[in-house]
């Protein structure tokens, strides 16, 4: 399998399918595309008519969007949604949630994994979006939000990092500090400070 | 169980899981809830008691509330395996999760110039380059799902699955607003019209007098 993603530093929506494979254990070969530079556009299109990362493709199959991604995912390894259908339903729903919604907070709390932005970001709207997330995340059922890691912490972890560079305090710091130890999660973290490339307009406050 | 909506007239969210169990003869009792029209259409009256995301649709499910098109339409297909909601073929099923999950995070130009509102006709407006960009790669996913996976039907995969629900307040959309189509686009344009539910879904719009100004950038409140 194959995984196509933006640059790490950035790119929230490639973080989501990529932590999920690395903590279930799935095996992938990772291509890293890094974003608007002379020729992204043309080669993300090269994988998917979508033209946007990530993107899965295993064998003729060829999967877009995080969420799609985790949900063909899960079909050949249901541990990606909580084994209780209740709570799988749950946990789709707040993946859908995060998956459409948060628009502000993604406006001004963009992900810049290597920056610090302390009080940054925070408006009205970016703010009620940081009291729902706070609110999900405090309903948590263990560590992570359904007990153990499952596809929804994997939606949510690009708000973690979100939370790391904007210094927002969740009342759960227990549950973003979960996420932050996760093995491959210091790993992306890594990688995205080594990353050569910087993209000035999301580098939103300097 | 219950499938909790807003008005018929402009809730494209709510019309997803609505027409997606009305045509797979899923029987649901409906619940229908109102946006506000004193604040413009932000909140919906009543949701409070469902759920805490504050929006609809809800699905109402062993008395637990599942909220987001999304989450509902995957969490019906679990549940009624035997109604085949997605695709059996497994490339095809992966096509129309992606599109799905395209159409539920993305197409926020189209969104915005051309929100749905199945009562009204507005041929011409709110074609801006981002909502053309928009109508351009909808058009090419229509086309491309006909001619590859469309051999077995009208719909988007042969017969009517969770993308044909997804899609069809894009349908409604361009016809309010008479986006031009190309004809493989138009016959399924018009196949998705002809469906039971969407005919039903639409003629339940029809009747609704609300006037959400949110939604309606075209006119004013005393037309």
């Amino acid at each position: 399998m194959l995984l196509v993603i933006g640059n790490k530093n950035y790119s929230s929506w490639s973080l989501r399918p990529w932590l999920a494979m690395k903590v279930f254990g799935i095996a992938f070969d990772e291509v890293r595309i890094p974003l608007y530079q002379p020729g992204s556009k043309e080669r993300i299109l090269g994988y998917s008519k979508a033209g946007k990362v990530p993107i899965l493709r295993d064998g003729d199959t060829v999967v877009w969007d995080s969420l799609a991604i985790l949900e063909y995912l899960a079909e050949r390894h249901p541990r990606l949604w909580p084994a209780d259908r209740v709570e799988r339903a749950q946990a789709r729903a707040v993946s859908a949630e995060m998956h459409s919604g948060f628009a502000k907070l993604r406006e001004h709390m963009s992900m810049n994994t290597r920056k610090r932005y302390p009080g940054k970001g925070r408006t009205l709207e970016s703010l009620a979006d940081v009291a729902r997330i706070d609110e999900i995340w405090s309903r948590a059922k263990g560590p992570f939000l359904f007990g153990a890691f499952c596809a929804a912490d994997a939606m949510y972890a690009p708000v973690v990092l979100r939370f790391r560079t904007y210094e927002v305090e969740p009342r759960n710091k227990k549950y973003m500090q979960a996420v932050l130890d996760l093995p491959a999660m210091r790993e992306w973290i890594e990688a995205a400070e080594r990353e050569p490339e910087s993209i000035p307009g999301q580098d939103l406050y300097g | 169980m219950q499938i909790v909506i807003g008005n018929k007239n402009y809730s494209s969210w709510s019309m997803r899981p609505w027409v997606l169990a009305k045509e797979a003869g899923i029987p649901f009792e409906e619940v229908q809830l109102k946006f506000n029209e004193a604040d413009g259409g932000l909140t919906v009256d009543g949701i409070g008691r469902f759920n805490v995301a504050g929006k609809v649709p809800v699905l109402v499910l062993d008395g637990e509330p599942v909220w987001d098109s999304l989450a509902i339409c995957e969490t019906l297909a679990e549940r009624f395996p035997e109604k085949q909601l997605w695709p059996a073929d497994r490339s095809a099923r992966q096509v129309a999760r992606s599109i799905c999950a395209e159409m539920h995070s993305g197409f926020t130009g189209m969104r915005t110039t051309m929100p749905m509102n199945i009562r009204s006709q507005y041929p011409g407006k709110g074609m801006t380059g981002e909502t053309r960009r928009d109508i351009d790669r909808v058009l090419e996913i229509w086309t491309t799902c006909r001619e590859k996976f469309g051999k077995g039907g009208a719909m988007l995969f042969g017969r009517f699955s969770v993308a044909d629900a997804y899609f069809a307040p894009v349908v409604m959309r361009f016809r309010a607003y008479a986006v031009e189509l190309p004809p493989v686009c138009r016959a399924y344009s018009e196949a998705v019209q002809a469906l039971r539910s969407v005919r039903e879904w639409m003629d339940g719009a029809r009747k609704e007098t609300e006037f959400v100004p949110t939604d309606e950038p075209y006119a004013s409140r005393n037309r």
